[in-house]
């Protein structure tokens, strides 16, 4: 491990100190902390997860002038909806929707036809908008425009992050604009994924009103009239 | 003919600087990282755009499996000078004594929790039994615990009678009277999330307010239905501003 070498000069002066060069053999020393750094490697999260908060209303009885609030032609309804596969992962995640109150035909007891749309979560390719998330940015332009010129602003650091986050802030819930009032639906069969994605895509639209609700009988009945849930649900066991 | 001579050359590396470098490397993960929490499910959370990073101290992880199973992890004050009285083991501590109290009013039964099991639940990082068999499943060793809670669906294992149903704090309501004579149902979630709540460190009782306090963790794929259940609960006890574990969105998504 550790060896002291003399200088192995040839002549040497007498009286000379000698000249002792030590050796200490390291490898050992990095064998064992290598094998530490990877022990801690692999025990340990470095990236830690994030979080979304949610507030729901509390279970309590609301009066029920208190809920209608909101003008109809402001409200957004999203149904989410999710089909898995026979080993019970999620395949597709699908949103009905439509706006303000609902239109339907009825064949007796039965929807026939309703002014239910259906789209899916996907995001943006470049800087084109798709799905869900086009229809939405669509309806909350006013406030989008808005808060894209504060942040243009900011980009040529005429404001500060501060500033633009109080402006954007400020837009997001002034009431003179047409803003939606969005309300999530998950069907019981929803995936946690898809019921975040449409969280998300209530912040990415910055859309300041919206609430998780569960789906009445009628939203049910459209459902059932749609082609394309019957289609999804054609192998589902009854 | 002079016969060639080879030179011996030393073969020794001076390892001195490797060994700098992977001290420093060993000192950057020991500092920077902390470990990874003994869950007993697995899940792969969601993706969001949300960037505010899930607290370390002073929140409660509801850990929601596939199956509708919940665990629940306390973590209290980080602060050193209140390791004592509001630190992670102490609260625990306190959680487990009050809910057994609070069991045994309103039921009339003792969970017969005794000091060592105090001692044993606050080394345990997240918990997930019946109140009534808290004791039986902390006589168990270790191992035997996380065979217990790790179980899968066609590997049943049973130690006395703690059965495969046992798994997850139970949402079985409870009924009871209060002073007043009126019938009151709760249930023993809704028992831990009260307790943690009134719990002596008001730091935690502040952070489950602003809805800081409360970290849902469920899988990508887990019904609506089985966690909006959770969710109810936690409506009914007024805790209704509470964040969701999210991973963070990759350009892919």
């Amino acid at each position: 491990m550790a060896q002291i070498e003399q200088s192995s000069g040839g002549k040497k002066k007498k009286g000379a100190q000698k000249k002792m060069a030590i050796h200490v053999d390291f490898t050992p020393m990095v064998d064992m902390n290598m094998l530490l750094i990877t022990f801690f490697m692999l025990c340990t999260t470095m990236i830690k997860s994030q979080t979304l908060s949610i507030s729901l209303p509390t279970n309590e009885k609301v009066e029920q002038k208190d809920l209608q609030k909101a003008k109809e032609s402001e409200a957004v309804t999203l149904i989410l909806d999710t089909t898995y596969d026979d080993k019970g992962a999620v395949k597709d995640n699908v949103i009905y929707y439509y706006f303000g109150q609902p239109l339907y035909e009825k064949n007796g007891d039965k929807i026939t036809s309703s002014s239910m749309l259906v789209s899916k979560f996907e995001g943006n390719t470049g800087k084109e908008l798709n799905g869900i998330r086009k229809i939405l940015h669509n309806r909350n332009k006013d406030v989008l425009d808005q808060v894209e010129a504060e942040k243009e602003k900011w980009r040529n650091k005429q404001i500060t992050e501060e500033q633009f986050q109080e402006a954007a802030k400020k837009i997001r819930n002034n009431s003179e604009l047409t803003r939606p009032v969005v309300i999530i639906k998950p069907l019981a069969d929803a995936s946690w994924e898809s019921v975040i994605a449409a969280l998300d895509e209530m912040q990415i639209n910055q859309i300041s009103r919206y609430q998780i609700g569960i789906p009445s009988p009628e939203d049910i009945g459209m459902l059932e009239a749609m082609p394309e849930y019957q289609k999804a649900h054609a192998g589902d066991k009854k | 003919m002079g016969k060639v001579k080879i030179k011996r050359k030393s073969t020794l590396i001076d390892m001195t600087a490797m060994s700098d470098v992977t001290v420093l490397l060993l000192t950057f993960f020991m500092l920077t990282s902390t470990f990874l929490q003994k869950e007993p499910v697995t899940v792969i959370t969601p993706s969001s755009v949300s960037e505010i990073k899930v607290p370390t101290s002073n929140v409660v992880n509801v850990l929601v499996s596939p199956q509708g199973q919940v665990f629940l992890s306390i973590n209290g004050d980080s602060d050193p000078d209140n390791a004592e009285k509001w630190g992670t083991e102490a609260m625990r501590g306190e959680a487990l004594r009050t809910v057994a109290a609070d069991y045994k009013a309103k039921t009339g039964r003792d969970p017969g929790i005794t000091n060592v099991d105090i001692l044993k639940f606050q080394k345990n990082a997240s918990f997930g039994v019946p109140i009534e068999k808290m004791h039986e499943f902390l006589s168990l060793d270790q191992t035997k615990q996380d065979a217990f809670l790790g179980q899968t669906a066609n590997k049943p294992v049973v130690f006395g009678s703690l059965k495969p149903s046992d798994i997850g704090v139970p949402f079985k309501d409870i009924v009871y009277k209060d002073e007043a004579g009126n019938q009151i149902v709760t249930n023993q979630f809704q028992m831990w999330m009260r307790a943690i709540y009134n719990s002596d460190n008001p730091n935690m009782g502040e952070a489950i307010k602003k809805g800081e306090g409360i970290a849902v963790k469920s899988d990508r794929g887990t019904k609506y239905e089985t966690i909006q259940h959770v969710l109810d609960n936690l409506q009914t006890i007024r805790m209704n501003k509470f964040s969701v574990m999210t991973a963070l969105k990759t350009e892919a998504d």
